[in-house]
């Protein structure tokens, strides 16, 4: 277990945001964090790694205790959904920032921040002021200042929002390549194509709640529901859940005249509509 | 403290790189000092009487005169053409013209008769404290030329022997001046030819009008030498006061941002936060101090009667101004808001307080309302050390205020900036 959340309460104003989750994360996946806007994802993450404290509940990293203290902080790195960097430092004086906070110093200090723009492919860039950089450079550099210490734990919440498909798929590779290194990350998104493509394990949440916990085909298999064949006959769509969609086409052939078919596997939209009454993105 | 450093260093450079920051901490504190010290001094900043001088009479003792007024220390002379020097007076760029008429060298070689030499001084009616400085200025040489004469007396016998000629050539007159004058000056011709033994050789050496002995005392200055050192602590205020919503918009955007967030979920504590926000705030302020006198210093005539004290003045405005900055933080949830309240929060303060107005000129009744304004004490402290010749003692009073508020609104923003988070 890398990383424990035991019973965690967070209410704002009466309200609340999480509302007694509990989940582990186990050391070297990538678990995702799937729901919609206002689910309690980016609250989820604030009380893992400590900037809020839970009403009720405990949160405990790979043994090392609360995150609360400084030193389990270094363990986790984090790269917020808003883009917290400064404007007016280069890409470079950034990244040498956050890692001088980190408690890096030196030729370690410099060595890090080189390999951190390396990986997000922003070396070339080391010497740009932030603001003239594009959203998905930005977005990238987010990435870079959250990895410069080495963290065990890499949180990223909402990574991908608002960048170019360029920049998307190298933050995928990006993660995918962390992933490799044996790194743990926990990956919020409301995008179930990247939970799906990424997770090893996804939590789906809403209003504060775990819905549900398992692999994607778990997920899948479990609260999908059957595929739908989708068929047009003289000019009309019907739409059929069926476990055998061949069998099913085969029966329909037999009796009318099929124009055009195709099947809709079941995904985790279906899953979130099957559990909640509510598409993902409403 | 290594961390505290970067965040310090963090911010300062961010100041460093935002050009309207840097100008309402810099550049606009630096005009207001220079602009209004300008203003004060009516254009001299070397607190010389700048004068333009016309010879018309061109004799070698107009020459005289015109030389030893050039080398007079607290005198610029500019020598010039009679039109061009009125036209200098109407223009305000110097106090007077100072006319030397034909005539001159003649009448100053007649002493006890006649008309005496004439200068003839045009004047800005609007600057009569400098005319009347400068009149006792050209009576002194006149006392000093009488007495270069007679400490001569080869000069002294010359210039009575001519005297004695003319007074031959005078018209004969009924109350027997003629007589009079002639008898004077046989009279002065004798003693100054007198013979004279030992030491005390030529006898208007040994004679003057009044014997003055100078000794060297320690005096307490109790006013500005010139308008800069009064518009300089001026200026310093308001590149503190930039310096402060700089710095407090500054904690408000790291929250609107997203990077205090960040920063506290770091290994940083929020006491590190804290002191990191108020390091940068201090140094920058100690940074504008620094520069803003150096340059007093160097191209303004702004000497401090204590660097010491200076430093002291200085280690405290800072102080006091870190902590106001932290509360200033804590105006508002935005930037603008912020911002805007900051502005007119400070605006009344520094304006009370003399930032805008020297406190000496101010009314009674706003004289003690300044003394609820921090501003005051800051530019009191400031001038305590430069130009009001405070003792440490006297010092104490402004310093501990300073520092009492700077704790106090410490205190105040930090606990409201811990209730925000």
């Amino acid at each position: 277990m890398m990383l424990r959340l035991d019973n965690l309460y967070k209410r704002y104003n009466g309200t609340p945001a999480v509302d007694g989750l509990s989940l582990d994360v186990r050391p070297g996946e990538i678990f995702g964090l799937l729901g919609p806007n206002g689910a309690g994802k980016s609250t989820t993450v604030h009380l893992a790694v400590g900037l809020l404290q839970p009403d009720q509940g405990a949160v405990e990293l790979a043994g090392h205790g609360s995150p609360k203290s400084p030193d389990v902080r270094a363990l986790i790195g984090v790269a917020p959904q808003a883009l917290a960097l400064y404007d007016y430092l280069t890409v470079e004086e950034n990244v040498r920032f956050f890692g001088r906070i980190q408690r890096l110093s030196g030729a370690r200090l410099a060595e890090r921040t080189r390999q951190a723009l390396e990986f997000v492919g922003l070396k070339d860039r080391s010497g740009k002021l932030v603001h003239t950089l594009s959203g998905g450079m930005k977005r990238r550099l987010n990435l870079a200042v959250a990895l410069v210490h080495e963290p065990a734990l890499v949180l990223l919440d909402e990574p991908t929002v608002g960048v170019d498909p360029q920049s998307r798929n190298s933050i995928f590779e990006n993660i995918l390549e962390l992933r490799r290194l044996g790194r743990t990350i926990v990956y919020t998104t409301h995008y179930m194509e990247e939970a799906e493509r990424l997770c090893d394990r996804v939590a789906i949440m809403d209003h504060g709640k775990l819905l549900a916990l398992d692999t994607v085909s778990g997920l899948l298999e479990h609260n999908a529901g059957s595929p739908t064949l989708v068929i047009e006959i003289d000019g009309r769509e019907t739409r059929i859940a069926t476990d055998d969609p061949l069998a099913e086409l085969n029966r329909l052939s037999e009796t009318s005249r099929v124009q055009r078919f195709r099947l809709e596997r079941p995904n985790l939209e279906q899953v979130f509509l099957n559990l909640t009454g509510r598409k993902l993105r409403d | 403290m290594r961390v505290i450093l970067a965040l310090a260093c963090k911010d300062l450079k961010i100041l460093c790189r935002l050009k309207a920051g840097l100008f309402f901490t810099l550049g606009w504190p630096l005009l207001v000092a220079v602009f209004f010290g300008l203003i004060f001094s009516s254009g001299s900043g070397s607190g010389k009487l700048r004068v333009a001088l016309v010879d018309e009479d061109r004799t070698a003792a107009s020459q005289r005169y015109s030389s030893r007024l050039e080398k007079q220390e607290n005198i610029e002379v500019r020598a010039t053409s009679r039109d061009e020097a009125l036209s200098l007076v109407r223009q305000g760029k110097r106090v007077a013209a100072l006319i030397i008429p034909p005539g001159f060298g003649q009448a100053a070689e007649r002493m006890f008769y006649g008309d005496p030499p004439q200068i003839q001084v045009w004047i800005d009616p609007s600057r009569k404290a400098e005319t009347a400085m400068l009149e006792g200025l050209l009576f002194k040489l006149a006392a000093e030329d009488m007495q270069r004469v007679f400490a001569d007396r080869s000069v002294s016998t010359e210039m009575v022997r001519r005297a004695l000629e003319n007074v031959e050539d005078m018209p004969p007159d009924n109350g027997g001046e003629q007589q009079q004058t002639r008898r004077f000056l046989q009279e002065l011709d004798i003693y100054l030819n007198r013979p004279t033994g030992g030491e005390t050789g030529t006898p208007g050496a040994s004679w003057q009008p009044l014997k003055v002995e100078s000794r060297e005392v320690t005096i307490q200055r109790k006013g500005p030498k010139n308008s800069f050192e009064v518009t300089f602590p001026q200026g310093v205020l308001w590149g503190i006061i930039g310096c402060v919503m700089s710095f407090g918009v500054g904690i408000v955007a790291e929250r609107t941002h997203g990077t205090l967030p960040r920063l506290q979920m770091s290994t940083l504590t929020q006491t590190h936060l804290l002191a990191g926000k108020a390091l940068a705030c201090f140094l920058a302020i100690a940074a504008i101090e620094i520069v803003l006198f150096l340059l007093g210093r160097v191209f303004f005539g702004v000497r401090p009667s204590s660097l010491l004290l200076l430093g002291l003045a200085g280690f405290a405005t800072a102080v006091g101004f870190v902590g106001i900055m932290m509360l200033a933080s804590t105006f508002g949830k935005t930037e603008q808001s912020v911002a805007g309240v900051g502005w007119a929060v400070m605006m009344p303060i520094a304006m009370l307080g003399g930032g805008m107005m020297p406190l000496f000129i101010m009314p009674g009744w706003m004289v003690a309302a300044s003394n609820y304004s921090p501003a005051k004490w800051a530019i009191l402290a400031l001038e305590g050390a430069l130009w009001r010749g405070f003792t440490l003692q006297e010092m104490l009073l402004p310093c501990g205020v300073l520092l009492l508020i700077g704790s106090l609104c410490f205190a105040l923003g930090t606990r409201i900036l811990r209730l925000v988070r």
